[in-house]
């Protein structure tokens, strides 16, 4: 990933727009992308804020990874999977869920395809559509969970409602997060705000790099929970 | 952001911005290098002084303590002969409820079992987490990144100001646990449950959560802080500063920035679950429905091990750095050195098992973990070779600095061997749970990390503060801490040798452990001794920041980046972005006359016959 | 320093401590080679005005040479470690007597199966903190916890292990020679743990059969 800075910087001519421009802390960007003030590396391999946007998706995936791995541990150290007497988890309606999902992964793609060009009305078809089919998700979710609570499974009924209840629950409210950004960049660009342009659209990027998490997280975890 | 468009051509003019700004809410990465810094040493102070309270009792198990505790006339006769006595006489004849905090803590001066289990366990989560992580990571990390790669700031200022400020209502949370009902956590900075997750086993209601949740908000700290120092190193670094050139301690920090990144998260899942357990009624660790407590331990030390790097690792950058500038030499393999920790980061996940051989885990399992172990003590074995290859034909000055680096190689030798017993599994049944442990993790932890601490903060005081740190009384405190340290840790493997358990209260309640009673009373002196030897330090750090003599811009005559800059750097730290022509270590170059040459200096070095320099 | 060792009264006891011993050895020959080295160097380079500094990198070969030797060692060094650890965990040698041991705050409670050999019926036994054993045999302990984990340590034996709730551990151990022995807890199991004590009773073989006589007293 750092590769090309490296030789970058190596055959640089050393007189090149050194210490030009203002500190970073200055900069007006608003996620920090402060390089270009130091050296002129506005060509440098990696945007500074898709890079921070990148480590923090793998600090995400590592704190999946833990419950995840509880979930395994608990899932396969059980005698009987699921225990007798539980309600049957709906398979078949959260098979259509995850369909939405997937579809919502598939609208945010298209969307961040148009960035480039900056189709500022079709970015923002995209953004609503995506984040719509987000809501639907979690509403779909949401009235299975008040089904099963109905039947008295909950989260600390047994180990099989905590495992469930803890997985979905935590994946749901990344979801919920990411429902709330997306709405929150819509508006913005709705507005017409100063923060997106043609030329800095970093803020709707990073969104979306952060949709393609939960999207991507949601197949691994029905696969796991859903099927026994 | 109009801010930014007035102070747009004069850059060092916005120093000036008002006191919450440039001290409280500051964005400057070395305010808040400095903020962790103090952070660190008032936690320092706590840490230590709990660990005071614990050799007491560890040394006269179930005897008052002196000045509060009450007097022999009153154990006796019952007739008050002191203050205290008096107080104690008052606070005995309330109900229970109503007794004062350390009455109900410490009754009569002498500790009770769960405040003593409190003291261990708080003692170790503050050294660790908001001693050694403040100061080397959050200090450290904060101060040198930016100076070190030749940068103006880090990446993402407000984030990093936010980083600080979480760490502080982490500390905050931690505090608030003393005063809680039940007291504060008591199971160990491992929490093992079902110990933890229930209640009814310790008594500890809220303390036990408190801890939980300072821990969540310091693993959120520490993600920002993380997030920060990756893409800052990856993105900013000067013109001509390659990977290759950076600092073995930027290295490290850089290591370590992945190691917690991809740590605590784990951790943060594996308390939440624990939260879970303790207040929704979920069995995640609770055998009885359908959880198992070894998930735990498994969650807990995959992020452990890590997290141990974490807290050696910038010590050992931070020791190659100084070793190397004041034996006047280049760092003897460089590549290696940070081979080695690329590869420590690397085996670090699969260790983990070696902190549960005993624990029920699969014994199968145990035979891979020992052989992973054994391998990851080849990386710190290559690096102390190197150590030693760097004073070989150097020309050493002893300056505070050095004497303090030079503690933490040779102390890290002793934790590091000390730490292949435990490797080997069959010598790990009888040791596991000792004071074999204690001895080598203070090796490491005090010995490494603590001597790493002093090493840099006596090292880039000038820088950090604009004064000479008093080298008088710096070596005054190196000495004593260094004989202390070694009377109070080398006995414990003696412990650990006799079986002597840790986490006990009271070893005279065995008849094994009787006969070392009296090497307990030597070790509870040293240790005292070694808590009065801080105290120097800290009035030399404070009386040095403000009359200490003041210091040139590059002191120790050294070549890395941050000595060009300013003392102390202003807001912004380099009048120009500085341009890098050579590695860090170019010490006593051929064809250079100085014995030392910058990393901006644009003098070549000589090269021999093979090109090579 | 291994003189502080409590003395070894199992069969496998002598086996850990011939490695502990072994480990001693290099560990302190490695540690005054380095220390050695070190102090040799700090005096013989100590600082000098005008002293010729050797100016090099380092040195591959050398770099190598101590990574693989090193290397070497410790990778043999498990791999003598592991037969030992397999017999001592992993392998469960025929023995007639069975002993379950549950750990609980902060007691150990010891429950024999009696002469029928099984637990649960109507001749077990129990008893808290007092572990009879004959001399010389193979005991077989079922280990238990009942509340949070406890360690079974008797160093005298070399022996610890967890006792885990909601888990059955076997373990073994031969004590040969009778006495009177402490089993503390070794894992922080609460404000009690400090003080929780068992106590471990090897008998002569004769002395065995009259304590098995006297709790068994119809058979």
């Amino acid at each position: 990933m750092a590769k090309p800075a490296e030789e970058k910087a190596d055959n640089l001519t050393i007189e090149k727009d050194v210490g030009q421009g203002l500190p970073p802390i200055l900069d007006d960007d608003s996620f920090g992308n402060g390089n270009r003030s130091n050296g002129g590396d506005s060509d440098r391999p990696i945007n500074s804020a898709v890079l921070a946007m990148l480590l923090f998706i793998g600090a995400e995936v590592m704190f999946f990874a833990g419950i995840i791995g509880a979930f395994i541990v608990l899932r396969f150290g059980a005698n009987d999977w699921p225990p007798p007497g539980q309600p049957r988890l709906p398979v078949v309606v959260t098979g259509i869920n995850t369909a939405i999902l997937l579809l919502s992964g598939l609208t945010m793609f298209k969307t961040k395809r148009l960035l480039k060009d900056w189709h500022r009305e079709k970015i923002l078809h995209g953004l609503t559509i995506t984040a719509l089919l987000g809501a639907l998700f979690l509403a779909v979710q949401g009235f299975e969970w008040t089904r099963l609570l109905g039947f008295g499974f909950t989260l600390s009924s047994n180990i099989y409602g905590t495992v469930f209840y803890t997985l979905i629950g935590c994946h749901a409210l990344h979801v919920l997060g990411a429902v709330i950004w997306l709405t929150i960049v819509a508006s913005r660009l709705r507005m017409n705000s100063p923060a997106y342009s043609a030329n800095n659209h970093v803020g709707i990027k990073l969104s979306g790099m952060y949709w393609y998490l939960v999207v991507a997280l949601w197949p691994v975890l029905y696969g796991l929970v859903y099927f026994n | 952001m109009s801010e930014a468009a007035a102070v747009k051509d004069t850059p060092i003019e916005h120093a000036h911005q008002g006191f919450l700004k440039t001290y409280i809410f500051s964005t400057d990465h070395k305010m808040i290098a400095k903020q962790f810094l103090l952070l660190g040493l008032v936690m320092l102070m706590l840490g230590g002084g709990l660990v005071m309270l614990l050799r007491w009792q560890l040394a006269y198990p179930d005897k008052p303590l002196p000045l509060i505790g009450i007097s022999e006339t009153y154990m006796e006769t019952g007739e008050t002969e002191t203050a205290m006595d008096r107080y104690w006489d008052e606070q005995f004849s309330k109900p229970e409820k109503e007794q004062s905090w350390i009455a109900t803590r410490m009754p009569a001066g002498v500790i009770s079992p769960n405040f003593y289990n409190t003291l261990f366990t708080m003692h170790a989560t503050i050294m660790i987490f908001f001693v050694v992580m403040p100061i080397l990571v959050g200090c450290f990390g904060n101060f040198l990144i930016p100076l070190m790669i030749g940068t103006r700031d880090m990446a993402f200022p407000v984030l990093n100001m936010l980083s600080f400020w979480v760490a502080v209502v982490s500390g905050v949370i931690i505090l608030i646990g003393f005063f809680v009902p039940g007291g504060h956590a008591a199971t160990g900075w491992t929490a093992y449950p079902p110990l933890s997750a229930d209640p009814t086993w310790t008594g500890v209601d809220w303390g036990q959560n408190l801890w939980c949740f300072s821990l969540i908000f310091l693993g959120i700290s520490s993600m920002m802080g993380s997030i920060n120092y990756i893409t800052t190193i990856i993105n900013m670094r000067a013109p001509g500063m390659t990977f290759m050139r950076l600092p073995l301690t930027i290295w490290s920090l850089f290591i370590v920035a992945i190691l917690l990144l991809l740590a605590l998260p784990v951790l943060t899942s594996a308390l939440a679950m624990l939260l879970f357990d303790r207040m929704a009624g979920t069995s995640f660790f609770n055998a009885s429905g359908g959880g198992d407590p070894l998930l735990w331990q498994h969650l807990f030390w995959f992020f452990g091990h890590p997290e141990v790097y974490v807290l050696i690792l910038p010590a050992m950058g931070i020791g190659s750095e100084i070793l190397s500038v004041f034996s006047r030499k280049p760092i003897f393999g460089y590549h290696a050195m940070v081979y080695a920790m690329v590869s420590i980061a690397g085996l670090g996940w699969i260790v983990w098992g070696h902190h549960m051989f005993q624990s029920g885990m699969n014994p199968a399992l145990g035979t891979t973990f020992m052989i992973s172990t054994m391998v990851i003590a080849v990386p710190s074995a290559i690096k102390t070779f190197n150590w030693l290859g760097t004073l070989w034909g150097g020309n050493i000055q002893f300056t505070v600095p050095m004497l303090n680096a030079l503690a933490f190689v040779s102390m890290f030798v002793i934790g590091g061997l000390s730490g292949i017993y435990m490797a080997s599994t069959p010598v790990d049944i009888f040791i596991h749970d000792t004071y074999y442990i204690v001895a080598h993790i203070h090796y490491v932890v005090f010995g490494g990390s603590l001597f790493g601490i002093f090493a840099a903060i006596t090292f880039w005081f000038p820088k950090m503060f604009g004064r000479m740190l008093g080298s008088k009384l710096g070596k005054i405190h190196f000495w004593i801490t260094f004989a202390a340290f070694n009377c109070t840790f080398f006995p414990m493997h003696i412990l650990g040798v006799g079986g002597h358990m840790r986490r006990i209260a009271n070893p005279l309640q065995y008849e094994f452990l009787q006969q070392f009673e009296g090497l307990n009373i030597f070790i509870t002196m040293s240790a005292f001794t070694l808590g009065m030897a801080q105290l120097i330090f800290i009035f030399n750090v404070f009386y040095s920041m403000f009359k200490g003599k003041k210091a040139e811009d590059n002191p120790w005559k050294a070549n890395t980046v941050e000595w060009t800059a300013a003392t102390p750097p202003p807001h912004g730290n380099f009048a120009e972005i500085p341009t890098i022509y050579h590695g860090p270590y170019e010490y006593n170059a051929p064809g250079i006359d100085e014995d030392y040459l910058p990393q901006t200096s644009q003098a070549t070095i000589a090269t021999d016959g093979n090109g090579k320099q | 320093m291994l003189d502080w060792l409590p003395p070894s009264i199992s069969t496998v006891g002598g086996e850990i401590d011939k490695f502990f011993y072994v480990i001693y050895y290099i560990t302190t020959v490695v540690f005054f080679l380095v220390a050695g080295t070190m102090i040799y160097f700090l005096i013989r380079y100590r600082y000098k005005e005008g002293r010729e500094v050797k100016y090099t990198h380092g040195n591959t070969t050398l770099e190598i040479i101590w990574t693989v030797v090193t290397l070497v060692a410790l990778i043999v060094l498990a791999l003598v470690s592991k037969p030992l650890w397999s017999k001592i965990k992993q392998e469960l040698p025929p023995s007639s007597t069975v002993v379950q041991v549950t750990g609980k705050q902060f007691n150990w409670e010891i429950l024999y199966p009696g002469p029928d050999g099984m637990f649960g019926t109507e001749d077990d036994y129990q008893i808290d903190n007092l572990l009879h054993v004959p001399v010389n045999q193979v005991v077989h302990i079922k280990l238990k916890a009942l509340d949070v984990i406890h360690s079974f340590f008797v160093p005298v034996l070399r022996l610890k292990q967890d006792a885990l709730p909601g888990r059955e551990i076997m373990m073994w151990f031969e004590a040969n020679k009778p006495g009177e022995y402490e089993i503390p807890c070794a894992e922080l199991c609460g404000f009690g743990h400090s003080g929780m004590l068992g106590k471990l009773i090897v008998h002569s073989a004769e002395d065995y059969d009259a304590w098995v006589k006297s709790t068994w007293p119809e058979n």
